[in-house]
């Protein structure tokens, strides 16, 4: 008995509530930039940060639609470039247009969720590696119309000099100020989000993910509610791109590769599938990793270390680290393969992926066990 | 009075294959009634023609008077029409709880946007909701304690999934419930407990169309057996009757047996 309620129910880390890791996660983040307003760590940081931030919005959204619901989604960065690139042409000098901060923020939203339904309609009948295959073709064909479009978006070029925006009367301009008010939407994002998981409607995505038939058997309208994820999620990365696009007042076509929407399937992967602080974590781990690994390499090792503690080192370790950028990717593919191996379930996982990564088939599943412990219970007649 | 259910003349082929050939029958109100039949004879493929999930290629499905056919499975199922399934359908990580209140879906309110912003109506929704799911547990006694309820459906053992399986359909308060082998793998005590409660089920107003092969059920239970084989209705009447009928005993013991019979 006690064995099949542990494998099944206990909580990622049983000894501290959920609530106050993300009050402490919320607290640290809002403290971070203090750090290098005191010049603790250097003002790079602060970019970092607030690119990491921007990471967040993108996992949390697209957990919702691969977490919740199941569907792989490839082109995610899509609608991340919908938004980024609806803020850049209608606040910068390229067309002349400014439109205020909080309705361009909704039609930014408002276009990409107008995307995902548009490739909503015919790809949500698919499946697995077929819808995969189509929301690929779906990232690539945008970026190519975003390159090849050059009389509206330049092309390769891309759109400079967007325009700090007003949030309520206040100019944003200094990075310490992006960082906060993006902060501020990570945090409504993973709010609604919660609530969003927690509901009849979450539940129905969990429902569809697990068995379709058996979903709408109970009454599931299974393509609407598909439908209603990828539009919020959708929506989700259209506010990120707004936002990106506000902080680096340049994009071009470079930002928003194939690659990108791989690395955010890899930060929700390696934060637990349907889970949002595992895709918080996923994402600041993995957008940071680079620049700390570099840092911690050329300054704050040499500082305990002393100058030269690499210069025993071989060449190639030596540009490895100092490089690390260049060797993103092959880390990230193999931090991923561990993973499988030894935690699928991801850093922080969610309570009903655990048990689906742990399970097997129900239907072949030996219930002598259950028996044995009924019959112990007095639920079931020993006769036969 | 229209019966609450009626097939017309209903014909399902897959490629040359028909699953469901010419098939007419009703079940009335507040009737248990059974569908028998040997392995294939397109018993299941009938519910699977009621509930949606394939659309018949001629005849007509009628549920209280109006057509069926056509319509998404949730749809039906918003319609009063409610089905477990032969081989187990459950949403297996899913807490035993949470395996109910989707059943309940269908009748619940909250919408995308009163989600999002968790508004005072939902959290009253969803806490009624749970106290619902919990009663319709209740209506099997000691197999969901409340420290099951809260287990994945996973580690049920395989009688309780069965059950819950029912309370899963029961949620959304269906007129009619569709149970496909309901006591397939139960042992003959646990077999003679949910024949118990399919009868308390209509007791309480619903009627009942099951699939079944357990004798004992179809004899102690149903009110009417409709014996089908290869796709087609062989005979039809009350279960004493049906059981000596030389066509019955032919499509299951083959022609030999029952010349002897």
């Amino acid at each position: 008995m006690s064995r099949i309620r542990n494998t099944s129910n206990a909580p990622a880390l049983p000894w501290i509530p959920r609530w106050m890791l993300a009050l402490a996660a919320l607290l640290a983040a809002a403290a971070f930039p203090l750090l290098v307003e005191y010049g603790v760590i250097q003002t790079v940081w602060i970019r970092v940060g607030t690119r990491a931030l921007v990471y967040v919005l993108l996992a949390v959204g697209l957990n919702l639609i691969m977490g919740e619901t199941g569907m792989l989604n490839l082109g995610y960065i899509a609608f991340f470039a919908i938004g980024a690139y609806t803020t850049a042409l209608f606040s910068s000098p390229r067309f002349g247009f400014e439109v205020p901060f909080w309705p361009l923020l909704v039609m930014s939203a408002g276009l990409a969720m107008l995307a995902g339904y548009l490739v909503g309609l015919p790809s949500l009948r698919l499946r697995g590696d077929y819808l995969a295959i189509v929301t690929l073709a779906f990232g690539e064909v945008t970026r190519y119309t975003f390159n090849n479009w050059e009389s509206v978006t330049n092309g390769p070029g891309g759109i400079p000099g967007i325009y700090r925006p007003t949030v309520f009367g206040y100019l944003v301009e200094r990075p310490i100020e992006f960082y906060y008010l993006i902060l501020v939407f990570v945090v409504l994002a993973v709010l609604l989000v919660a609530n969003l998981k927690n509901s009849r409607v979450g539940r129905a995505w969990n429902a569809l993910r697990e068995d379709e038939i058996a979903a709408e058997a109970a009454g599931i309208h299974g393509m609407r509610a598909k439908m209603v994820a990828l539009v919020i999620s959708a929506a989700i990365a259209g506010v990120a791109g707004s936002l990106f696009a506000y902080y680096q007042q340049f994009i071009n076509p470079t930002y928003f590769v194939f690659m990108q929407s791989v690395i955010i399937v890899c930060m929700i992967v390696l934060g637990g599938l349907g889970s949002i602080p595992g895709a918080v974590l996923g994402a600041v781990v993995l957008d940071s990793l680079p620049e700390f690994t570099r840092q911690s390499f050329s300054s704050w090792l040499p500082a305990i270390f002393g100058r030269d503690f690499m210069a025993g080192w071989p060449d190639f370790l030596r540009t490895f680290f100092l490089d690390f950028d260049q060797y993103r990717m092959l880390i990230v593919g193999l931090v991923i393969v561990v993973m499988v191996i030894f935690r699928p379930e991801g850093l922080i996982p969610d309570a009903l992926w655990r048990r689906e990564v742990h399970q097997e088939d129900p239907r072949e599943q030996e219930h002598t066990l259950q028996t044995l412990f009924d019959i112990e219970e007095g639920k079931q007649d020993l006769e036969v | 009075m229209t019966p609450i259910l009626e097939f017309k003349n209903v014909t399902k082929t897959f490629g040359g294959l028909s699953a469901v050939k010419n098939l007419s029958f009703t079940v009335d109100r507040g009737e248990i009634v059974s569908i028998i039949g040997p392995n294939g004879s397109g018993k299941t493929t009938a519910f699977n023609l009621i509930t949606g999930i394939y659309q018949p290629d001629y005849g007509d499905i009628l549920y209280e008077g109006q057509s069926v056919v056509g319509l998404r499975p949730d749809q039906v199922q918003g319609l009063g029409i409610a089905r477990t399934f032969q081989l187990l359908r459950l949403f297996s990580s899913m807490t035993v709880l949470e395996n109910v209140l989707v059943g309940m879906h269908g009748r619940m309110r909250t919408g995308v946007f009163s989600a999002i912003l968790r508004l005072p109506s939902v959290v009253k929704e969803e806490r009624k909701a749970k106290a619902k799911a919990k009663e319709i547990l209740a209506l099997f006694p000691g197999r969901f304690s409340e420290g099951r309820q809260g287990q994945p459906a996973q580690a049920l053992s395989y009688a309780n999934r069965r059950r819950l399986e029912i309370a899963r359909a029961l949620a959304s308060d269906p007129k009619l419930l569709l149970l496909d082998e309901p006591v397939a793998g139960m042992n003959p005590a646990e077999t003679m407990e949910l024949m118990h409660q399919i009868r308390d089920l209509r007791e309480a107003g619903r009627t009942i169309l099951l699939i079944e092969h357990d004798m004992k059920v179809i004899m102690g239970a149903s009110d009417r057996v409709i014996v089908m084989d290869h796709g087609e209705k062989i005979a039809e009447g009350i279960p004493d009757v049906v059981a000596k009928d030389p066509l019955v005993v032919e499509a299951y013991l083959g022609k030999r047996a029952a010349s002897i019979a």
